[in-house]
């Protein structure tokens, strides 16, 4: 059966990605639109718009199930991408799509449910012998018994949403203490972000490195890896580049965690995308972490480093097809890396900074891709995350990519709001970074700020305060210093420094 | 429009940054500046996309005003701000004359760092306090933030509850310095 229509049920830059590949294949969009972002971008991508701007509950719009299915069938649409969060990874709104016949691009309502719930996964790791981590089977009822699982398992341990992802929901917890409070923080996230506040207790590994694995698996029965990414350096459990390949990875390693993956994709009879993610010790031992279940925000470094389209491939497993490759088909080329550009102060413990973006602007290259969902004007609302854009960066080796990244880094301008940028920067300059020698501690550890100014960045800008100042100044006395576009605006007099 | 009386202009202007720090600046307009004792080239273009950018050492800076508020400013370049204050000779003189008074108020308000909705308070009114403990759980952008004290003190007075919905430094929790 060949797709000819696809409702979007997401937003911004994964939106707009999947409205790509959907029109290089000649397939129809539906694109959800909602008064808190009633000018998006990636409402003027789509085919069509299906109005949600009138709100009957409180259910937030891209989570709503029924009115999404409801309006998918009035409209005629044939399937629906979830994209990743909201609904991506609910078995509810993937078991709705089957019962109404609708194609659910993305795996089976069993793989997601298996998966999602985390000590069914564990389990079904255990069966097939892939490593994993000691800690509590299933969910803990109270912070009584999380503390007496904790003394057993060892600190530090780490609480983590059963329902969870994307780092919602976690808390490490040092000491035994702080297990009451933690608990409770855990719980209440939990149940914010997922609806379900059950939590679980693993054991915690210090300075491990994150890897996950990118699967892709067909309807019968086939199953390839397409490599790993090296996601370690995060904030709060939240990712902030990630690359592929890793620099920790040899072939042999890569060949033995590959086919875990594999073993864990088989054991749900999965089908369509999928992230097995991994935790690796300084000993270069892996365990199980968990099987996401959706495209991944990250999935662009290894579309690079492979050359394949992975929502194209999605989409060609909803309908059926078989895989056109095999795993030996699969080759790596060169490095890809990812750079997240949120709308954060760096500056302010990575607090949200809201507005708009005035202006956007990157340099093009081959070597340069840019997944975005703003553009000049685009509004960032707090009703959604922070991110703007994804800088992707591909080379022939790791160091042409980093080199790369300095200067598309440099010339990537955002007008209007504070970024992530000047934390790229640092995490450039750092020099265990660009060894490669780096894990999930990078951040806490190994840099002590997180922004990088270079020496008279603080002079120019004060130079451009004065400038500005003046300039107010000169224009009520009718003597605008602002000259057309393009020329030299002649300054001021740097006298000297006071201090 | 009525015009201003026409003033005498500043033949100086000082940019003094948060950590105290001044910048120095005069005219008339030239196209270089004094700077570590040479005169350096320095020009300051708007590209046809509307981004101002500094040209300084053979290298571009791209600049942008991102806050306001009569001579207060903070400027953002290559995606690290800065605050200032625009002062005059004058101005800056009875600023630093008014700083050595002394701060008279020892009490520190504690605001929200971003809008969102109080969790839940971990302090009560006459707790001590130390500089780093978690205060008050508040959420934004779907995460739960840990907001902490930035002094060590006892708590004088609560100005929010559970469930409040806040803005942006609205104050949530002050606390006497001690």
């Amino acid at each position: 059966m060949k797709i000819k229509s696809i409702l979007i049920a997401n937003r911004g830059e994964i939106a707009i990605r999947i409205i790509r590949t959907a029109k290089k294949m000649g397939i129809r969009t539906f694109v959800i639109k909602t008064a808190k972002e009633p000018n998006a971008w990636y409402l003027d991508e789509a085919d069509e718009i299906i109005d949600f701007s009138e709100c009957f509950d409180d259910t937030p719009e891209f989570l709503d199930i029924e009115r999404i299915i409801y309006q998918a069938k009035q409209h005629g649409v044939e399937s629906i991408h979830p994209g990743y969060g909201f609904l991506a990874e609910n078995p509810d709104f993937a078991r709705r799509c089957e019962e109404e016949k609708i194609v659910f691009i993305g795996p089976s309502h069993d793989a997601i449910y298996r998966m999602g719930n985390k000590t069914i996964a564990k389990e079904l790791a255990k069966a097939n012998n892939v490593p994993l981590l000691g800690g509590s089977k299933g969910s803990v009822p109270d912070a009584e018994e999380a503390r007496k699982i904790a003394n057993q398992v060892g600190y530090p341990v780490i609480l983590k949403a059963a329902a969870g992802g994307g780092g919602r929901g976690m808390r490490v917890v040092e000491r035994e203490k702080d297990v009451e409070r933690m608990f409770n923080l855990a719980t209440n996230e939990a149940e914010k972000a997922f609806n379900n506040p059950d939590v679980f207790i693993e054991k915690f590994v210090r300075e491990p490195r994150h890897i996950e694995f990118q699967i892709l698996a067909d309807k019968h029965g086939n199953v390839v890896h397409l490599g790993e990414r090296e996601c370690s350096v995060q904030r709060k459990h939240q990712k902030l580049l990630e690359e592929s390949p890793s620099p920790a990875l040899d072939n042999a390693l890569r060949k033995v965690m590959g086919n875990a993956a594999i073993t864990i994709a088989k054991s749900v009879n999965y089908y369509s995308a999928g992230t097995v993610e991994f935790l690796l010790d300084d000993q270069n031992n892996f365990s199980f972490m968990e099987m996401n279940t959706r495209i991944q925000v990250e999935h662009p470094v290894t579309e690079m480093v492979t050359g394949i389209d992975l929502i194209e491939q999605m989409i060609r497993i909803a309908e059926g097809e078989k895989l056109p490759f095999t795993q030996k088909d699969i080759k790596l080329n060169g490095w890809a890396i990812e750079w997240r550009i949120n709308a954060e102060d760096v500056q302010s413990g990575f607090s949200p900074s809201l507005g708009t973006i005035e202006k956007i602007s990157w340099p093009e290259s081959e070597h340069i891709r840019v997944d975005t969902g703003v553009r000049d004007g685009s509004v960032i609302t707090p009703y959604y995350d922070s991110m703007i854009a994804k800088l992707i960066i591909h080379a022939d080796d790791r160091e042409k990519a980093l080199q790369l990244s300095s200067i598309a880094i440099r010339k990537f301008w955002i007008k209007g709001t504070k970024t992530t940028l000047a934390f790229c920067r640092a995490v450039l300059q750092n020099r265990n970074f660009r060894k490669g020698k780096f894990n999930t501690s990078f951040i806490s550890k190994e840099l002590k700020i997180h922004y990088h100014q270079e020496p008279d960045e603080e002079m120019l800008a004060a130079f451009f305060a004065v400038y500005d100042y003046a300039r107010e100044v000169h224009e009520i006395e009718d003597k605008p210093l602002y000259v057309e576009k393009g020329k030299e605006i002649a300054p001021w007099v740097l006298n000297k420094r006071l201090r | 429009m009525a015009r201003e009386p026409k003033k005498k202009e500043p033949t100086k202007l000082i940019a003094l940054s948060a950590s105290n720090k001044a910048f120095e600046f005069r005219t008339p307009l030239e196209k270089k500046i004094k700077y570590q004792g040479k005169k350096v080239d320095i020009k300051l273009r708007e590209d046809p996309n509307g981004f101002s950018y500094i040209v300084w050492k053979n290298k571009k800076y791209m600049l942008d005003v991102i806050e306001k508020n009569q001579n207060h400013y903070t400027i953002m370049i290559n995606g690290v701000w800065h605050s200032f204050t625009v002062e005059t000779p004058i101005s800056l003189k009875r600023r630093r004359y008014l700083e050595k008074q002394g701060d008279s108020s020892s009490t520190v308000s504690i605001e929200a760092p971003m809008p969102g909705k109080i969790i839940d308070i971990l302090v009560e009114d006459g707790d001590k306090v130390k500089e780093g403990e978690p205060i008050i759980i508040l959420e934004a952008m779907k995460m739960q933030n840990e907001i902490y004290s930035h002094v060590s003190g006892i708590v004088t007075s609560i100005a929010v509850k559970k469930n409040d919905s806040v803005m942006k430094d609205d104050v949530l929790i002050d606390i006497q310095k001690g």
